[in-house]
């Protein structure tokens, strides 16, 4: 095998040195539960604060709008299940809820279970470049809509969708209602390069992920914001203010604080990684009938997603990992899916033309070198399986 | 063969016999990649998973892989599989024919999807552990070479009956490590590498069927019952829907008086052709379409073979002769009657350990009365 690079950061990260650093203690001495009275309790109940202080800075909320779950597809449930049941329970009458057709799975599935439960839910569609417009959130509120879930930047394609713009939109209407309307949003692959003030997004609930920014796989956290209505869906010893009982994965959270920190620390890094993107973006399309999909402007810095017709993903995904090189066809969630990328038949794509995407992401630790031998590579993959034919 | 820097992909289904292929290969020096194809299953509450690749399958294959440290990929051929065997499978069901899934699948999935995808992961050969044998001839005053497919050295496990429909362009890309080996030592050979394959049962059900043929059949496609008559027209019954029986079948038929057997599926009239004398099963003729001779040469007709009807069925001697009119069909005559000649299944042709070719048996004799 060559060389191995890895362009797959929308996937998962890396965990930085200092990550593993902080969280090492914890999973060797420092072990307390942290519900316990004594000592080795205290311990761990203490690391597990310090990173609610940190990840409250970072959203610009207080620390006791900060619940930690099992993984980001937990948090996404409880915020969907959680404020729906809750609602349920307040408000007699049917209610309607909205979301977007390119929301990752662990929203978008959760609100069609909703729908089979007799929710009435209403899916918006994007624009052609992937982005969900606020007047196409506005036109779909009705009188009883309470609840709108947007992401805040796509997993697949990378476009970045106007959350503070909709958040506006619906402080705005709710100041004329006497049901209010809550917002939420999958910040998952936005915490790294957006801002994530939450003041600012008007959000009342916005999930996160760790191992999305340099920390371990496991844990996600939920903004949920003061006042907002809302039932636990796992039950137990009451942890996290009742929301999500189960002993605290105090390693994976500590990992969650100090990966949450690198994060500020590592802003400058940004226009580094989106210059690459560019370079990318740039020669890619240089390959004949290669197309981006999403919009070139308002997208990720680490996000390329590229349409190369004549070729499928999976045959590209597997010739670039023989020239060691990482890449994925969409998300590694849809790696499992006989379906076509619903992000991708969502902006218009034709269920053909959707299996020949592919992913490249960037992070931390890509660099130009790197770049520089895939956008060799690629285009010779490209042309070696457009020429083949059965033996 | 220079093995150096050669490179086999080896399509592996977490079995004894792939996960031992890969093994060979590794040791004899190729430079392997394991592949895990998936197939289309039928849904049910029993069964999510096709018998040839569920999970447990995959997460052996991938484990096998890991101990022979080679690359390993999964393949999802789900949706290609319904069209091409699934589909086909219940198209010829519905016209009366009974066709061989396996044999369909060698030919679209694993020797034309496969192959494409062997290709473009660069590699010059395909391996799977099929129980065949391939030889290389050199043809006399010519400097072209003749691949020939052979019976397996363990004559209880050959496959060589599914793969008839190979052609010399992809045997020159096949590699069969299995064929020279009996599944004793195939077994010992896994013990030997320390592979975790032992003790898994086979399994001789179609592969995508949840539960059983009859509920999969009523699933997917509509019975109509109709009556059952014998061979003088007198009506003797009702049956649940010609779909439900093959040619030959004693059992389940549900007439009083027996036993009766299945002689023919009349699908133009809805009617299920019975008889008491087993005899009447027996025929000495049938018309193969789409035949295929492996050297790529139709030889000169008539010729004596053996020829195989089904996979259980013990090579019988016979002659083919050409058919007057299309090209591609070949009229077998058997030296002795044979029991339940079914229309939809493969007929094969050997000359003692050599596949020649084979075809799809299209009419019997039978039908044309």
């Amino acid at each position: 095998m060559p060389k191995q690079i890895y362009l797959d950061y929308a996937a998962t990260t890396p965990i930085d040195e200092e990550v593993l650093e902080a969280m090492m203690p914890y999973l060797k001495k420092d072990f307390g539960n942290p519900s316990s009275l004594h000592h080795f309790g205290q311990i761990t109940r203490v690391a597990i604060d310090q990173t609610r202080k940190k990840a409250a800075r970072f959203l610009n909320c207080s620390e006791s709008e900060i619940v930690f779950c099992g993984s980001a597809t937990e948090a996404n449930s409880l915020a969907i299940f959680g404020v729906v049941k809750a609602l349920q329970k307040k408000i007699k009458k049917p209610f309607h809820i909205i979301t977007t057709k390119i929301e990752h799975h662990a929203v978008l599935h959760p609100f069609e279970e909703l729908e089979k439960q007799g929710v009435e839910v209403s899916f918006v569609a994007p624009n052609k470049i992937g982005i969900v417009e606020t007047k196409e959130i506005k036109k779909a509120i009705k009188d009883n809509t309470v609840f709108i879930s947007v992401m805040y930047a796509n997993n697949e394609i990378g476009t970045v969708q106007p959350i503070e713009e909709i958040g506006k939109l619906i402080s705005q209407i709710n100041k004329n209602r006497k049901q209010k309307i809550y917002f939420h949003t999958d910040a998952v692959q936005a915490v790294n390069y957006l801002d994530c003030d939450v003041q600012k997004l008007k959000v009342d609930l916005l999930t996160l992920s760790a191992h999305k920014i340099y920390g371990p796989k496991g844990v996600g956290a939920l903004f949920i914001k003061k006042g907002t209505p809302i039932e636990p869906i796992i039950y137990g010893g009451g942890h996290e203010f009742g929301l999500r009982s189960g002993t605290e994965n105090v390693a994976g959270i500590v990992g969650l604080g100090k990966a949450i920190e690198l994060v500020e620390k590592h802003k400058g890094d940004t226009e580094r990684i989106k210059n690459l993107r560019d370079k990318i973006i740039e020669e890619v399309l240089k390959i004949p009938n290669a197309k981006l999909n999403g919009s070139r402007e308002n997208r990720l810095p680490n996000n390329v997603n590229v349409s190369i017709s004549g070729v499928e993903g999976e045959s590209l995904v597997i010739a670039l990992d023989q020239e060691g090189i990482a890449v994925s066809t969409g998300s590694a969630c849809s790696s499992h899916e006989l379906k076509p990328s619903h992000v991708l038949l969502a902006i218009g794509l034709s269920p053909k033309s959707t299996h020949g995407s592919l992913r490249i992401t960037l992070g931390r630790f890509t660099t130009e070198d790197e770049i520089d031998y895939f956008l060799k590579v690629l285009p010779k993959v490209v042309k070696r399986l457009r020429e083949i034919s059965p033996f | 063969m220079k093995k150096k820097n050669k490179k086999v992909v080896v399509a592996m289904s977490g079995g004894i016999d792939s996960s031992v292929a890969a093994a060979l290969l590794k040791k004899a020096g190729f430079d392997v990649i394991g592949v895990f194809m998936l197939f289309w299953s039928e849904d049910t509450k029993n069964a999510k998973w096709n018998r040839c690749c569920s999970p447990g399958a995959q997460a052996r294959a991938r484990e096998v892989a890991k101990i022979l440290d080679i690359p390993f990929y999964v393949l999802d051929f789900r949706k290609e599989f319904k069209k091409q065997i699934v589909d086909y499978f219940l198209k010829e069901i519905k016209k009366g024919r009974t066709s061989n899934p396996c044999v369909e699948c060698n030919r679209f999935i694993k020797f034309e999807v496969l192959f494409k995808k062997t290709k473009e992961l660069g590699g010059d050969f395909l391996a799977t552990g099929h129980y065949v044998r391939k030889r290389e001839c050199k043809i006399q005053n010519a400097k072209c070479k003749i691949y020939k497919l052979l019976k397996a050295k363990d004559k209880e496990k050959d496959q060589s009956y599914f793969l008839w429909r190979l052609t010399q362009n992809q045997l020159k890309h096949l590699i069969f490590p299995l064929g020279n080996l009996t599944k004793n030592e195939v077994k010992n050979l896994a013990k030997k590498f320390k592979l975790p394959v032992l003790g898994i049962p086979e399994s001789q059900e179609i592969c995508f069927v949840g539960t059983s043929l009859e509920e999969f059949l009523k699933k997917y496609l509509k019975p109509k019952s109709g009556k059952i008559v014998d061979t003088k027209g007198n009506v003797l019954g009702e049956h649940k829907g010609l779909i439900f029986y093959t040619i030959g079948q004693r059992k389940g038929i549900g007439l009083s008086g027996g036993p009766y057997y299945v002689l023919k599926k009349d699908t133009k009239n809805n009617l299920l052709i019975v008889t008491k004398n087993e005899r009447d099963l027996y025929q000495k003729e049938l018309i193969a379409k789409e035949v295929n001779w492996i050297s790529g040469i139709p030889p000169k007709l008539p010729i004596r073979v053996k020829a195989k009807i089904r996979y259980l069925h013990t090579p019988a001697p016979a002659t083919l002769h050409m058919t007057s009119n299309v090209t591609r069909t070949v009229l077998v005559i058997f030296d002795k009657p044979q029991r339940a000649i079914t229309p939809g299944q493969s007929v094969v042709f050997y000359k003692r350990n050599e596949v020649l070719g084979g075809g799809i048996i299209e009419t019997t004799i039978n039908d044309k009365l």
